[in-house]
């Protein structure tokens, strides 16, 4: 995949209609929904990196938002650091949990990786819920602080639309910075090992210090995602994260269009806008979920892009006609 | 000494719970290498059947429990058919996909079917039996029969039978199978038939013993694939040890060293055994 | 998820509205808002609450509505589901206040859910009323526009704490849900109050919420021989605790704070493996204990939705009573902030079906927090019988809520 022109519209017209949707917006819960699209844009970014680029699914990710969120509001609430530099420490921390958990599960290959990761999802879940005296268990943490200095401060964080462009700014920077890593050399490594990991082998080049690479910054994105949201939503509790919620970040990568750009940005406003639509059906929203995973998987593996694509390249034939 | 015998027993009857999951893991692993992620989810389809037979429809547990093992052998078969047919040929990741997709689609129709709440299969055992102050409840006794003799016809199946030679055939060289003359499109059909008769059976076990509600399916699933690592990938007797030291490591780990993070410790002693026999216990060396 | 019933409901009061603003009458329209886990795991509480609050708006309407002045209001409710998951408490909360426009929310059955939306409440312009959710820092925070019917659980674990001290044990050991924070409170306030009679609680062993297999630990615990046993937790675990402590032959009394049903406990255990288990908690709905208004309660609830009311549904019911009193005090659904406000000096009102302590003639305390009596209820012959009221005193409590700070 190269940086085309083209491509770099799109990103722009994807980019300008995202500043501009706030206006568009009466009821204000939409803006709050959009929030969390922009944090789920973080996420699946990092899920797309492991998942559609090295083609490893890893189970985790809520995990790593788990311990990018609390890690900043232990930071901030034990130690009073600025909020500024406890969102930063999130994805570092993470890095840390996912250096380690990494090296042992990229031992094995393909799907049992992902069982480890999942396993790893588990075994922070049960020690989020344990370590009452650290994490205050299952009631969670309260009163996470918003950035800035308040209502009377320069920017007022509390207000969600304002929220909504630091959000959109932290979502653009990482999505730039995928887009960075998968149009370098790097990125095609990552992308021939999706391919052929034995041949990525045979060339000489250590495809686990590529894989180890590839899962941490995911991770990372996580906990960068992890530490925005608890400090838009001021309260966590272990119950956010999940394997459920991992789950979701494979369905946004999938959905969206695995191993693209805006891939994981379409999937991700679809995860959390989908359930609004499919309200009717809610009893029977993960056999929906589900079906869909099957069928995208069966008929339309390159997701939601790939299936645009198809139909923009079809209607220029027709037009060339 | 005799809290650790008592320990090691209650280990025991969960195990045996582990090995029969494992054991349909492994051969759907081992042959056709795929990661069934929703092995867990249609096994306790299967003990909601039984469930649902004998406390609603007042069916005897003799006539409930093989009708499932049927309805379990045809659900199997047809998850084969419609859902992992289609991407043999692609990446694996897809399967592995797939595999998520139907977990959650499994789940989202027990749920329906079956509703919320726990359910625990009435099998009318509540005799307890003592042997030098072990206690043993008869429920778990009779589990652990039963997981015995389906694991010892399992392996009379694989070994013994020319359908058996034919997986093991398809298992070490599909092509060189399909030179031999071996059905490999029926093949699949039966591997999934029969390792979802294990779950199924093993579903039966959990809503007896303990209670059927919605996450415990994918609960075990995962303990199930912590057993595959343990023993070894595609290994029968690895399943079958890996399950019991599983399910013995948690007794353990719960009554000596902490409830809490009992699983924990077990997804631990996985990681360990990663770290330093990738092979897992009984693997060989690749 | 919005209910069919409720959408029924609201169309009938918008079409009941239409008609009567032609007539020149002011009949308006009251939203009020449910956020409950009405699926998952959590939903055997969150469904009876969510439809208790409907039962109440269904009578306060058939009863004329809420006048204040010249208009009268009818209720509208509207239910939606939160899983018992903060991020989707937060969600529905969100889109009661901003896009239904409404000012009023009840319900909230589970802790973490209802912290996330304790969280930021203070800076709505809403009022928040909490039922089951047990967890006692929702209430120590200060927040002005919230209160809670269903006292925490380690007012009511003190209370068991003396009354099992009474019964001469000395070696307590527990087993619960403990990394529930609520469930360790209600432990922790058990063993300051036991310990006061020279008892001491010999180990504390946890379960998880989807453990089922509960006999190593009661392994553990049998070898250390305790005069008695104590299980805090959900019903569904702690059912098991209870038949697998016979099977071990564990032979001691067994006290619990469970406030399961009989047929919850029979679908695990059998009648003989219950005998004589005590459940100490809150006096909630139980036949022999209610008075008149909570067999009424009992009797429409089971007309109007074909099942009979889970114990801790009262706490919701009795929560748009509270509400509708407070309107009529402060006299406006416009000023959420004088709704909030009434709400703290309000009596317990008459329709109110758990038996409330009032603190200072009041239904709340100062920090939005009401109290039930307490009660010991033991399992005899397949059924839970009221043995007792439990000591509980709760001027004392209130003043200790009211010492913590956050």
């Amino acid at each position: 995949m190269t940086l085309t022109r083209k491509n770099g519209l799109l990103y722009l017209a994807i980019l300008a209609g995202l500043i501009v949707l706030p206006s568009f917006i009466s009821t204000k819960y939409y803006i709050h929904l959009s929030v969390l699209a922009l944090i789920w844009v973080i996420v699946a970014q990092g899920q797309n990196l492991i998942q559609g680029f090295t083609g490893y699914v890893s189970i985790a990710q809520a995990g790593f938002m788990g311990i990018g969120a609390y890690g900043t509001a232990l930071l901030g609430l034990n130690f009073g650091l600025p909020v500024w530099l406890t969102i930063l420490s999130a994805p570092l921390i993470t890095a840390l949990f996912a250096l380690v958990a990494g090296y042992p599960s990229l031992r094995v290959k393909g799907h049992y990786f992902a069982i480890v990761t999942l396993a790893f999802n588990m075994v922070i879940f049960i020690v989020l819920l344990n370590l009452t005296d650290l994490t205050n268990g299952e009631a969670g943490l309260m009163g996470i602080p918003k950035p800035g200095a308040g209502k009377d401060g320069a920017i007022n964080f509390a207000d969600r639309t304002t929220y909504y462009y630091f959000v959109l700014i932290a979502a653009t920077g990482v999505t730039a910075l995928t887009a960075l890593i998968v149009n370098s050399r790097l990125g095609r490594v990552l992308v021939a090992i999706r391919q052929n990991e034995t041949l990525v082998g045979a060339a000489g080049l250590a495809a686990w210090k590529y894989k180890l690479f590839a899962f941490v910054v995911s991770a990372m994105f996580a906990g960068f995602a992890g530490a925005l949201y608890a400090h838009y939503q001021s309260f966590i509790n272990p119950e956010i994260f999940t394997i459920a919620q991992s789950m979701d970040a494979v369905l946004a990568v999938i959905l969206g269009g695995s191993g693209t750009i805006t891939g994981p940005i379409i999937g991700a406003f679809a995860i959390v806008f989908l359930p609004e639509y499919l309200r009717f059906a809610d009893s029977f929203r993960l056999v929906i979920y589900g079906l869909i995973l099957i069928l995208a998987t069966i008929f339309m593996p390159r997701g939601i892009v790939g299936l645009a694509s198809d139909a923009l390249g079809l209607l220029k034939k027709r037009r060339a006609r | 000494m005799l809290e650790l015998v008592q320990q090691i027993t209650n280990g025991v009857a969960i195990g045996s719970v582990y090995v029969l999951i494992a054991l349909g893991l492994t051969t759907v692993f081992g042959i056709l290498g795929i990661a069934h992620f929703a092995h867990g989810s249609v096994s306790m389809f299967g003990g909601y059947l039984v469930y649902v037979l004998v406390a609603s429809q007042g069916v005897s547990l003799w006539l409930a429990i093989p009708v499932a093992l049927i309805v379990g052998m045809g659900v199997g078969g047809l998850i084969e058919f419609l859902a992992y047919r289609p991407v043999r040929n692609a990446n694996h990741i897809n399967a592995f996909i797939i595999a998520l997709g139907l977990t959650m689609m499994v789940e989202g129709i027990n749920l329906q079917l079956f509703g919320a709440d726990q359910v625990v299969i009435p099998t009318g055992f509540d005799r307890v039996f003592e042997i030098a102050g072990v206690t043993i409840p008869e429920t778990r006794l009779y589990v652990i029969l039963a997981a015995t003799v389906l694991v010892i016809a399992m392996t009379a199946f694989v070994e013994g039978t020319k359908t058996g030679q034919a997986i093991r055939a398809v298992a070490q060289n599909r092509d060189a199978a399909i030179l031999m003359g071996v059905n490999v499109r029926s093949i699949p059909l039966i591997v999934f038939a029969m390792s979802t008769m294990l779950g199924v059976a093993a579903g039966v076990m959990v809503g007896s013993l303990f209670a059927i509600a919605p996450g415990v399916g994918e609960a075990m699933v995962v303990k199930g694939f912590a057993v595959l690592i343990l023993g070894g990938l595609g290994s029968i007797p690895g399943a079958i040890i890996g399950g019991l030291v599983l399910g013995v490591t948690e007794a353990l780990a719960a009554g000596f060293l902490s409830s809490a993070y009992k699983d924990v410790i077990a997804f631990v002693v996985m990681i360990v055994v990663l770290l330093f026999r990738p092979q897992g216990l009984l693997g060989g060396a690749k | 998820m919005k209910r069919r019933s409720t959408i029924g409901a609201g169309l009938a009061a918008a079409v009941l509205a239409a008609s009567t603003s032609l007539a020149g009458a002011a009949e308006k329209d009251l939203v009020v808002g449910v956020s409950d886990a009405l699926t998952g795991p959590a939903a055997v509480y969150g469904v009876p609450q969510a439809r208790a609050v409907e039962l109440a708006a269904e009578e306060v309407n058939a009863a004329g509505g809420i006048r204040l002045g010249e208009d009268t209001y009818k209720i509208t409710v509207l239910s939606y589901d939160d899983k018992a998951n903060p991020t989707e408490a937060s969600n529905s909360v969100r889109k009661l206040i901003d896009r239904d426009g409404a000012r009023f929310l009840l319900g909230f059955c589970c802790s973490g859910a209802t912290g996330a939306v304790a969280s930021f409440i203070q800076n709505e312009d809403a009022v928040m009323l909490v039922g089951n959710a047990a967890e006692r820092s929702i209430t120590t925070r200060g927040i002005d526009n919230l209160v809670r019917t269903r006292p925490p659980a380690d007012y009511t674990g003190a209370a068991a704490g003396t009354f099992v001290a009474s019964k001469g044990h000395k070696r307590v050991a527990v087993i619960g849900a403990l990394e529930t924070s609520f469930y360790a409170m209600y432990v922790d306030a058990f063993e300051r109050e036991f310990v006061k009679g020279g008892g001491e609680i010999v180990t504390r062993e946890a379960f998880g919420l989807k453990d089922r297999d509960m006999s190593p630990q009661l392994t553990k615990i049998r070898a250390l021989e305790p005069d008695a046993l104590l299980v805090v937790g959900y019903v569904e675990p702690a059912a098991f605790v209870y038949r697998q402590s016979v099977e071990l032959g564990l032979d001691v009394p067994r006290y619990g704070f469970t406030s399961g049903s009989e047929e919850q406990f029979l679908r695990v255990a059998s009648s003989e493996q219950m005998e004589g288990v005590w459940d100490l908690r809150p006096t909630e709905l139980t036949l022999q204990s209610t008075g008149e208004t909570g067999r009424a309660y009992h009797e429409n609830f089971t007309a109007r939705f074909g099942v009979q009311p889970s114990p801790s549904s009262p706490y919701a019911y009795d929560q748009l009573y509270a509400l509708r009193d407070a309107i009529l005090k402060a006299g406006t659904v416009e000023d959420a902030a004088a709704v909030a406000k009434a709400l703290r000096e309000l009596p317990v009102p008459k329709e109110a079906v758990m038996q409330y302590i009032p603190i200072d003639g009041r239904m709340f305390d100062g920090n939005g927090q009401a109290y039930t009596t307490n009660g010991a209820f033991q399992w005899q012959d397949g059924a839970w019988v009221f043995v007792q009221e439990l000591p509980s005193v709760a001027e004392d409590y209130s003043r200790f809520l009211s010492s913590i700070d956050g």
